[in-house]
Formats: C-alpha cells, structure tokens, sequence
C-alpha cells in the first residue's frame, strides 16, 4: 500500500483548513450538572418521552422511545432525576421537546443483556434498540440501513473526514482502532458480506498506517480532496462504482457507514452500551484550547466551550458540525445530539461575512462541483423564478457541500439558492 | 437573550475562501504591468500619459456613474472590484501614442458607461468593455490618425523599417517583411499600439495569470493555435506564415487578456474549446478576408454567442446516464 497512489475523484477542492485539535487526544469530561436531551436527533419523527417528570432515571435507561419505523430510541445518558419535559427552542431556532435530567451523581449506569446469538437479525434488532443512526450527520437510523431489500456486495467504512478543523474521527480511528475494525466485523457480518474497504483521506497517515495491519480489510488512501466523505464521492473513489443519478449507494451494492456509527454499533453488540455518548471537536480560533471530547448526550455547548477555555473576544460565530456543512447557531442555548461531531467556535477573520456581488461567470463553481452542476445556472433561473428551468441544470442532485460558494469570487450564497430551488422545485412537483 | 448579540447566524459555508473579485481583478492588473512597462519604454512618456488618462476616466466614469445612481461614496468605495482598471488599461494598452489626448478618455468612457454599467456592471455585459472601447476608437480615430508609429527601439536584426503599416497588413498584402520572428516577439522596430508590440511582456503576464489559476492556460494557446493553423492553410500551406501569423497584430493581447474575460466566455469546459477555436478560425478567416486587423473584431462576434453556448452546452450530473431511447418499429 503506498500513499502515493491515494484515490481521487474529478473535480472537487482542496480546503485550506486547519486541524487544530489533531494531535489532542480525547477527553472525557466531567460528568455535567444537568443534560437536555432532545427528542429530534435523527431523520424521522421524534421519539416518545416513556419517563414523567419526577422520576429518577439510571444511565443508559430508556427515556424516549421510536415513533415508527423511520426514528430512534433515545437513553438517558447520565444518573439522576427527571427535572422536566417540555418544549423549548434550541440554539437552531428549532422547537424541540427537551427531556431535562440533573445529575444524582450516583453512577448508577444500565446495560443491555448479553446477545445470546450474533444472527444477523439479532444484531440489527440491537442496533436498532440502542438507538443508532448515522453519527456522520445525516442521522440516518442505521437499522435500516442493515437490513437492506437489494443485496449489496462491499461495505465501506467512512473514515476520510474531509471537512476542516474536524479531527473526532481521526483520533477515534488512532486510538479505538481494534474497536473499530471489530465493529465492521459484526456489521458486515451482519450484511453478509466478506469484503470491507474503509477510505481514510492521506492527511491522516496515522490511521491508515493502524488500519493496514488487518489483513482481511482494504485500506484505501484517498486524496485530501472536499467532499471526500460524501457518500457517492466515496464510492467512486474506493470501488470505482458511480452511483447513477436518483439513485442510492444501495443500488450499486455498496453500504456506506462512518467511523463512529460502527463504533457505536460495536459497543451496543458487545459491550450493550445504548449510545448516550459521543465524540466532538470543540475547535476553532476563538477558542482557547482546541479539544477533542467524549460527552454524554445533552451537554451545553457552553459548558463545553468553557471547559475549553472559554471563547475570545473576537468570537463572532458559534457553528454546530464542520464549517462548510454546520449550522450556526442563534443563541447558545444548544445541546449536543448523536449527529453533532464538532463544535466550532469562529473569529471575524476566519469566517466570512462580505455581501455578496454581481456573478462574475469566471465558472469556478462548475469547475469545483463534485456533482459536475452549474450552480451560477441554477441560481440565476431561481431567482429569476423559473424553477423548471433550475431542475434542467441538476438541482436536484445538489449534495449541499457548499464548495461551490466557498469558491465564488463574488461572495454568492450559490449553495442556500440550490437548497431553496429544491424545496420549491419539490413543492412544484407535489402541486402536479 | 443580550448574551448572544455577538453571534452571527448564516447558513453554510461558514469558511470562504481567499479568492475575492478584487484579488482576481488586482492580480490581472500585475499581469498587464509589463506590457504597460514595456509600452512606455518603447513610445516614451506620452504612451504614460495615455495610459494614465485611460485608467483614470474609466475608473472615475465607474464612480460617477454610481453616484448618479443614488450610491454614497463610502459604499462604492468598499465595492469598488478593479474591474475597471483593468479595462482602462486595456483601452490605453490597445491606442497608439500618436491619438490625440482625448480618444484614450472618450473610449474608457465608452467602455465603462455604455458598455458595462447600463447593463448591469461588472459580470452582467454582454461583450468584453475593453474590446467594444478599443472598436470605438478605432473607428472614430482611425481615418485622422492614419498610421501606426514606430517604437523608439530599431530591429534588433538591424533592418531599417521606413514603413509605418503594420507588420500584419504588410503580410496580407504579400510585401515581404523585413522582421525577423525575434523582432515580432521583442516588438522591436515594428509600429503598432503601446501594449501590442511587445509579445514577450504580455505572454509573462499570461503565464502570471495561468500560475495564479486565475485563467486557463489551455484556452489562450487553443486560440492562438487554431488562428495560426487556419492562416497556415489559407496561405496555401506556407508553414512560415505561421509564426508571423500569431506574432503580428493584437492576437496575443487578444488571447491573453481579451478572450479569456470571465464574463464572456462560455461556462463549461467543453464549450470553452468550442469557442475559442470558433474564435481562432473567425480571426484568421476574417484577416484573410479582409486584410485588416480584426481580433477584437473575432472576439465582439463571439462574446455575442456566449449566451448561446451557455444554453445549449451543459454539464451532465455525475452519474449521469443517457437515456436509450426505444425504436419505434411501426
């Protein structure tokens, strides 16, 4: 295996992004005073509060349960007494019940039982009680994902984290690398299948280096490259395999999981931990010390900034996840949820906040969409109103990386057009 | 709640990067400074004057325009891209020193005004505002003016030159030329405007511009080819024709600085091959035609087709697969 030869897919972007936090390791922190844990952190409807307010709740206790087949099981992630339960706006601007715990500090902690068998079905039915779904973001309940309806032939492992400042699953890949590998096992197992490819972007040539000692697994370098770890992105790269347009990785036969999704899968199956916590990045130059933490569910990020020294004075942005994908926040009244991998607290100079200019055609976001799309295209016909005209250039197939405006010379928001054009493109098309 | 003042809420990207119009725009300024370097040193003070006078109309017709739009002048200041300078450099770099002080003013004018902000401003024009103000003093001035001067600086080769036609009418009429390829590249002994005589100056701003990632080296040298080529074949496959060909005129200022405008070229990869060589078959052919210089011309035609070609020349999704279409057997 050399580096040299790391994969690449056409188009796309370097980043010039610092990974401030690479080389600290992870942190657990202090059990916090109180967590709220909300009942939407997943795709799907949110899950069913089962505790009342009053009632004493262990760790790793159910406290919400599925609503349907397309949610997930939400657990209490530390000890103590269910203080309330309402609905409150989150730092997203999003309403949201809220299950609010504090602490007894008596580390009173629940398990699972012991799996009897490592059937497929008996493992898909743990993943699916511990509550797991897609850690890289999507929030996608992962159960369905292991029971697939056309049959698959290679499981990927997504462990190219290409968005900048992020190193969560960098350092996880370093330091729970035996975890992981066991966890691919039992989800490929699972799958049936025997071939497993995890692609780890070359900026991390610690973790490729840890992964190449198994022989049974396929370590693919990949170039540094934005979106690196989309999921059509990462196919290519690593099997050659283009999923076609409207369609999913499934019907290529590949499965696609992230790093600490099989992570998580590993530690309900063996270790029957329900998943109550999870592994960010507290990064950034308005931060003082940059950290990679393990946090139970429902920890204020301020809590979490302050334990990181706090944040400068020169902050003028606080971003939940990477900061090409992320979501700024409206108030810091913000907790964390299964998909969040970082925390990025921004000064003035990295972010930027010019107003946009006239479009200038220099063509740089065609040249760097990873869709191969024309987003100057679409935005000017959707603004223009004329959103049949935006779906003739692609818009529909937007992944939402946003390097297309990262790129515009001319400081547009191409990206917020697309993602708008689609809803209305959507709209259009449910209205016949 | 007052403790989140300080926070900013956009959507993503929350990262930008450090290409900015104005960068792009400074950086093709830097690369046009030697020819203007050049310019002057072989025409003298009064190509500076010149290239001043333009620089300096087009930039404050910008300003003046705005401010009769209503804009304050802090805001135009903090807007204000270079786009203009780098057209008001191109006007004056495309004049001779021996126009009359107002024709670099009237075409910076031209340019900025009529060309540029009654459509829009920068990125909405329809053709590049260098090349419509360059035609706009060609065609107002061309009849007093008369003929090109010489530089200062004789052929390196040491031919005397008593002509003043240029090397280009002088190929097309068939008199023999008595310059060398070296005296075309060094723009030594050879009369033309202040920033087209010296090809070596231009062509290292080029390649500034092609490290600099700001334009695509492919698509100059793509025009430049397919121009030589086609007059190599209209010439009856005189394949000494070809060095003079794309030496002569102002096919390489054209190519570098003129063609390559963001704005009015087409947006696909594809469609950017297909233009340029449209663009170097037009110029040759035209030259052939008319016995005239015409690259700016060739480039005013087809910045009209870009729209065109930005229509019907599309990128396809990744992923993208043809759809078979049944035949119908009935």
């Amino acid at each position: 295996m050399s580096i040299l030869k790391a994969r690449r897919f056409p188009f796309g972007s370097r980043i010039h992004g610092t990974k401030l936090s690479r080389y600290s390791p992870i942190e657990t922190i202090p059990s916090p005073d109180f967590v709220c844990i909300s009942m939407s952190q997943h795709i799907g409807a949110p899950a069913i509060p089962v505790v009342a307010e009053g009632d004493v709740v262990k760790k790793g206790q159910l406290i919400a349960k599925a609503a349907g087949p397309v949610s997930a099981n939400i657990y209490a992630s530390i000890p103590g007494t269910v203080e309330k339960i309402s609905e409150i706006t989150n730092g997203l601007g999003q309403k949201q019940t809220h299950i609010r715990i504090k602490n007894d500090f008596t580390g009173n902690e629940m398990l699972f039982d012991d799996l009897k068998d490592r059937s497929p079905s008996s493992v898909v039915e743990r993943v699916a009680l511990a509550g797991i779904v897609g850690l890289g973001g999507a929030g996608f309940p992962t159960a369905i994902k292991l029971s697939p309806k056309s049959p698959l032939d290679i499981l990927i492992i997504n462990g190219a984290e290409c968005e900048p400042y992020l190193t969560c699953d960098d350092r996880l890949m370093l330091e729970r690398t035996e975890d992981i590998y066991r966890g691919m096992k039992i989800i490929a197992e699972a799958l049936g299948l025997t071939r497993i490819i995890i692609g780890i972007e070359k900026n991390k040539p610690l973790a490729i280096e840890a992964f190449a000692k198994y022989a049974d697994i396929d370590v693919v370098p990949l170039r540094k490259q934005y979106p690196m770890g989309g999921e059509k992105q990462l196919i290519y790269c690593t099997t050659g395999r283009k999923v076609p347009v409207g369609k999913m990785p499934f019907d290529v036969g590949c499965c696609v999981q992230n790093v600490k999704t099989v992570l998580a899968c590993y530690e309900a199956v063996v270790l029957n931990k329900p998943l109550t916590e999870t592994v960010l990045t507290v990064s950034g130059h308005g931060v003082k010390e940059p950290k990679n933490l393990k946090v139970p569910l429902g920890t204020s990020f301020s809590s979490l900034i302050d334990y990181c020294g706090g944040k400068s004075d020169d902050t003028v942005k606080i971003v939940a996840g990477g900061p090409m994908m992320g979501k700024a926040l409206v108030s810091l009244n913000q907790y964390t949820r299964k998909t969040d991998s970082g925390i990025l607290v921004l000064t003035d100079k990295e972010t930027n906040r010019e107003k946009p200019s006239n479009c200038i055609n220099c063509a740089r976001c065609a040249q760097k969409c990873p869709m191969r799309l024309m987003p100057m295209m679409i935005e000017s016909h959707f603004l223009c109103g004329d959103y049949s005209g935006a779906e003739r250039y692609g818009a529909m197939n937007c992944v939402e990386c946003g390097l297309c405006a990262h790129n515009c010379p001319a400081g547009r928001a191409l990206v917020q057009s697309i993602t708008a054009a689609k809803n209305k493109i959507r709209e259009m098309k449910k209205n016949g | 709640m007052d403790n989140n003042a300080f926070l900013t809420y956009s959507p993503s990207p929350h990262i930008k990067s450090h290409i900015t119009t104005r960068w792009i725009m400074i950086r093709v300024c830097i690369a046009l400074l030697p020819a203007c370097v050049m310019g002057v040193i072989y025409f003298g003070l009064n190509a500076l004057l010149i290239l001043a006078l333009a620089l300096f109309s087009a930039v404050a017709s910008e300003f003046i325009y705005l401010l009769i739009a209503g804009k304050k002048i802090k805001e135009i200041a903090a807007q204000f891209d270079f786009t203009s300078c780098v057209t008001g450099l191109l006007v004056g770099l495309t004049i001779g020193t021996n126009y009359p002080w107002y024709a670099p003013i009237l075409g910076s004018i031209f340019a900025i005004v009529v060309v540029k902000m009654l459509f829009g401003g920068t990125g909405k024009n329809l053709v590049n505002p260098a090349i419509a103000g360059r035609i706009f003093i060609f065609m107002s001035f061309q009849a007093v003016v008369g003929e090109w001067l010489l530089p200062s600086i004789g052929s390196v080769t040491g031919n005397s030159v008593t002509t003043s036609a240029t090397i280009l009418t002088e190929l097309l009429n068939g008199t023999a030329s008595q310059l060398s390829n070296w005296d075309l590249l060094l723009g030594t002994g050879m009369a033309g405007c202040i920033g087209e005589t010296c090809k070596l100056a231009l062509i290292a701003g080029g390649i500034y511009l092609a490290a600099r990632k700001i334009i695509n080296i492919l698509y100059p040298v793509l025009y430049i080819g397919v121009t030589g080529l086609f007059s190599v074949c209209l010439g009856g496959f005189d394949f000494s024709l070809f060095l003079p060909s794309i030496l002569s005129g102002g096919l390489i200022l054209g190519a570098i600085f003129m063609a390559t405008d963001y704005t009015t070229t087409p947006d696909t990869t594809l469609g950017n091959i297909i233009y340029f060589i449209m663009l170097g078959l037009i110029t040759a052919g035209l030259r052939f035609a008319t016995k005239m210089e015409v690259v700016s011309f060739a480039i005013l035609l087809m910045n009209l087709l870009v729209p065109l070609f930005d229509k019907f020349i599309i990128t396809r999704p990744f992923g993208y697969k043809k759809i078979k279409k049944e035949k119908n057997n009935g």
